[in-house]
C-alpha cells in the first residue's frame, strides 16, 4: 500500500505542522536573509526581534544563535488564568481572537488576518509570537509549549518546572472535558457536534475513538435513519398536496 | 486603513500575504485535507504542485551550487535551506502517497465517471488506468480467462450489489470553519442546523462537510 | 456432492490470514484451480438446465427451476468474488513490498526456507511463494511505479513517511576518524572536536563509535 497510515494526522505529523507556527526570536548573531521556498527570512540583527517559523527558531536556538521569546499565553499567570476558566466553564476555553489587523474601535467585529481571498488559519495565523494575546490557547498550544520547554527552557519567563506543572494541570482539565464530550457523542444524533477550542494534539489523540463511535452510531442507526427519511419525504409530499394528516387513516 | 490597504489601492495585484506563503499554506492544507478526507479530493487546478515541484528542483540546484567550496562550519544558510527542503519534500511525498493509496483502493470507482476522473492529475490518471489494466490482466491470467465469457468483466453489477468498492462518504470528519457560516448536518434521529462561527471545530459527516470545504468556508483538520 | 462455496470460503480465509501476515504465504494454486473449476461446472449446469427451453424460459411458470438457476448464478458470482478477493489481497501485499523497495522477485527466488524475508512461507520447501502470474505482476507494477516516481524525482516518492526531524545534529568526535566527505565537502574529524552535520552523513560513524550524538 502506498500509504500505510489511517485517515487523520498522526502525532508526529501534528508536531511537524506545529513547527510551522511563527515565533519571535531575539538573535544573538547577525544572519543575512535566506531565500527559502516559503519566502525570504528577515535579516537578523541583534538585538532586534524577528518572527520566524518554529522549526527555524529551534535550529537557531540549538546553535545558540538566537533566543526564543515565549508567547504571552505560555506565561504562568496566563496559564493559571486559563486553568481557572477551563475549570469553571463547560466547553474548551475559546481559541485566540483573530490577530493583527483587528479593528480596535470595534473589538467585537475583528477583521480576520486575511488577504482578499486567503484566509489564514493555524499554523499560519500568528498565535505563538510575542504579540499573541495572553489568556488564549492557540490550536497548536501543547506541541509549541512542549517544544519550547524542551529546547528553549532557559528562555522561559518562569522556571521550566513551574510551567510544566501548570501545563500538566491544563492537560488534565481538558482531557476530562474531552471525555465528557465523547460521552455526549450521541448528541451527534442531530448530525454535528462542536469541539471549538480543542487543540491539535487533543484532537489527534481522540480522533480514532471519536470517529469510531460516531460512525458506529450511524451504522447501527442506519435503518432507523432510512425509515425516518422515507417518512419525512412522504410527509413532505403530503404537505405539498395540502394533505389531510388528521384523517387518521 | 492600514498600510496594506493603501498598498492594495495603488497596486491591485499587491497581496498582504506573499505568494510563497500562500503556496505553503495551500500545500499544507491540501496535504492535511487529503490525509483526513475519506475520499480522494480534487488535484489543485491552479498548478500548485507543479509550481512547488519546480521550486523544489530549483532549490536543490541552488544547494548543490552553494555546496561546492564553502566552509562547512560556517555555512549555516545551507543547513537552513536543506532543512526546509526536506520539509517541503516530505509534505509533497506524503500528499502524493495519500492520494495514490486512495486511488489504489478504489481504482474502478475513481475511473467510473468523468467527475471522479477529473479529480486525478494527468499522471495519476495514467497510473490508475494502467494499474487497473495490470490487475485485470493479472486476474485474467490467474483464473478469469477460464471463466465463461460473460463472467470475465470486473464491474458486473446486479441484484443489490456491485463489485466496485466505493469509499464511505458518510464517515465522520473534523472541520474548522474559516468564516461564519450555517452548518447543516444529518443525524440518525434528527437533522440539525447551526450558525457556525469562525474557528469553530465541528464533527460531522463528510458528505455534510464537503460543500463547506469545497467552497473554502471550512478546512479539514 | 461437495457443498458449493466451501472452497471459495477457504480462499477468503486464506486472504484474511494473509492480510495480517508480514510475509506472503505460498500461492494456493490447487485451491484457485478448484474454485475456478466449480464456476465452469456451475455454468455448464446452468446451460444444460436452460437448454430444453430454447431461450423461452419463463421464470413465473417454473419457479423451482428459476430458483435453481438463481442459486447457481449467485454461487458463480460468489466464487468469482472469492477469487478476486484472494488475488487482490495478495496483489496488495506484493505492491506494498514493491513500494518498500524490496527486491520481491529476488526474495521469492531465494532457496532459503524459514520465512525470514518478506515473501517466503515458513514451510514452502524453498519454492517461490509467488505464482508465475504474480511474478509477472510484480515486474509490471514495479515498472509502473518507477514511471510514476520518475515524474517526481526530486521528491523521492518512496522515501520516509515520518516527518523529517533533526536533519542536522551536533556530534563530538570520540576517536580520530580522518577526513570524511559530506554533501558540503570534507570535514576533518579530530578527537574532541564538535561538528553540526547532516545525520545521514555520519550515521555509520556513530554506530562505529567514532562520533557521539549530542543533546
Amino acid at each position: 500500500m502506498a500509504l500505510p497510515l489511517p485517515p487523520g494526522l498522526t502525532h508526529s505529523e501534528v508536531a511537524f505542522l506545529a513547527e510551522m507556527e511563527m515565533v519571535t526570536v531575539v538573535p544573538r548573531q547577525r544572519l543575512e536573509s535566506i531565500d527559502l521556498l516559503s519566502g525570504q527570512t528577515p535579516p537578523l540583527r541583534p538585538p532586534h526581534r524577528a518572527q520566524l517559523p518554529l522549526w527555524l527558531a529551534l535550529l537557531l536556538k540549538k546553535q545558540r544563535r538566537a533566543n526564543i521569546v515565549p508567547p504571552p499565553w505560555l506565561h504562568p499567570a496566563s496559564l493559571a488564568d486559563i486553568i481557572h476558566r477551563e475549570t469553571k466553564g463547560a466547553g474548551f476555553s475559546a481559541p485566540p481572537p483573530p490577530p493583527a489587523r483587528a479593528n480596535p474601535h470595534e473589538p467585537g467585529r475583528a477583521r480576520r488576518f486575511a488577504d482578499d481571498d486567503v484566509t489564514l488559519s493555524p499554523p499560519f495565523q500568528p498565535s505563538c509570537t510575542a504579540n499573541a494575546p495572553a489568556g488564549y490557547l492557540p490550536y497548536h498550544w501543547l506541541e509549541v509549549a512542549e517544544s519550547l520547554l524542551t529546547h528553549a527552557g532557559d528562555d522561559m519567563a518562569a522556571p521550566v518546572g513551574e510551567v510544566r506543572s501548570l501545563l500538566r494541570d491544563l492537560v488534565e482539565v481538558r482531557a476530562a472535558k474531552m471525555r465528557d464530550s465523547i460521552s455526549e457523542l450521541q448528541g451527534l444524533e442531530r448530525g454535528m457536534m462542536l469541539l471549538t477550542g480543542v487543540g491539535s494534539i487533543e484532537l489527534a489523540e481522540s480522533r480514532g475513538f471519536v470517529l469510531g463511535v460516531v460512525d458506529g452510531v450511524r451504522k447501527i442507526g442506519a435503518s432507523t435513519e432510512a425509515t425516518r427519511r422515507d417518512k419525512e419525504e412522504m410527509g413532505d409530499e403530503r404537505d405539498d398536496e395540502g394533505s389531510d394528516d388528521d384523517m387518521g387513516i | 486603513m492600514d498600510i496594506d490597504d493603501i498598498l492594495r489601492e495603488v497596486d491591485p495585484v499587491f497581496h498582504a500575504v506573499p505568494q510563497e506563503k500562500r503556496d505553503l499554506q495551500d500545500l499544507t492544507r491540501a496535504w492535511v485535507a487529503e490525509r483526513c478526507a475519506p475520499e480522494l479530493l480534487h488535484w489543485p487546478a491552479d498548478g500548485l504542485f507543479e509550481r512547488v515541484n519546480d521550486n523544489i528542483k530549483r532549490q536543490i540546484e541552488k544547494v548543490e551550487e552553494m555546496t561546492g567550496d564553502m566552509d562547512p562550519k560556517t555555512n549555516f544558510a545551507l543547513i537552513v535551506l536543506q532543512t526546509e527542503l526536506e520539509r517541503f519534500k516530505y509534505i509533497v511525498r506524503s500528499y502524493l502517497r495519500a492520494r495514490i493509496a486512495k486511488i489504489d483502493r478504489h481504482t474502478l470507482h475513481y475511473l467510473s465517471t468523468d467527475e471522479l476522473r477529473s479529480r486525478l492529475s494527468e499522471m495519476e490518471l495514467a497510473y490508475a488506468t494502467r494499474h487497473q489494466a495490470l490487475l485485470h490482466n493479472h486476474y485474467l491470467s490467474s483464473f478469469l480467462s477460464s471463466f465463461p465469457p460473460q463472467m470475465q468483466n470486473l464491474n458486473d453489477a446486479g441484484g443489490n450489489s456491485t463489485m466496485i468498492d466505493t469509499p464511505d462518504l458518510e464517515s465522520a470528519v473534523f472541520i474548522r470553519l474559516l468564516i461564519d457560516t450555517v452548518v447543516e448536518g444529518r443525524g440518525v434521529d434528527a437533522d440539525g442546523e447551526m450558525n457556525g462561527k469562525v474557528d469553530d471545530i465541528v464533527i460531522l459527516r463528510w458528505s455534510d462537510a464537503k460543500p463547506l470545504v469545497d467552497a473554502g468556508s471550512a478546512e479539514l483538520v | 456432492m461437495p457443498l458449493y462455496g466451501d472452497l471459495g470460503n477457504k480462499l477468503v480465509q486464506h486472504a484474511k490470514r494473509t492480510q495480517n501476515l508480514i510475509h506472503l504465504p505460498p500461492y494456493q494454486a490447487e485451491l484457485v484451480r478448484a474454485v475456478a473449476r466449480e464456476v465452469r461446472d456451475l455454468d455448464r449446469d446452468l446451460k444444460s438446465i436452460l437448454e430444453p427451453f430454447q431461450g423461452s424460459f419463463d421464470p413465473t411458470a417454473d419457479q423451482a427451476t428459476a430458483c435453481t438457476l438463481l442459486v447457481n448464478h449467485l454461487s458463480m458470482r460468489r466464487n468469482k468474488r472469492c477469487l478476486l478477493a484472494y488475488h487482490r489481497t495478495r496483489a496488495d501485499k506484493l505492491e506494498e513490498l514493491v513500494w518498500s523497495g524490496a527486491d520481491v522477485l529476488d526474495l521469492a527466488g531465494q532457496q532459503t526456507a524459514g520465512g525470514a524475508n518478506g515473501v517466503m512461507g515458513a514451510n514452502d520447501g524453498g519454492a517461490s511463494s509467488l505464482s508465475p502470474q504474480e511474478e509477472d505482476y510484480v515486474r509490471q507494477y514495479g515498472d509502473l511505479l518507477a514511471a510514476y516516481k520518475g515524474q517526481w524525482t526530486d521528491i523521492d516518492l518512496t522515501g520516509s513517511l515520518e516527518p523529517p526531524r533533526d536533519l542536522f545534529i551536533d556530534v563530538r568526535v570520540l576517536k580520530d576518524a580522518g577526513e570524511i566527505q559530506t554533501e558540503y565537502g570534507a570535514i576533518n574529524l579530530t578527537r574532541n572536536s564538535q561538528f553540526y552535520v547532516r545525520q545521514g552523513d555520519v550515521e555509520r560513524l556513530i554506530s562505529q563509535g567514532y562520533l557521539q550524538k549530542l543533546g
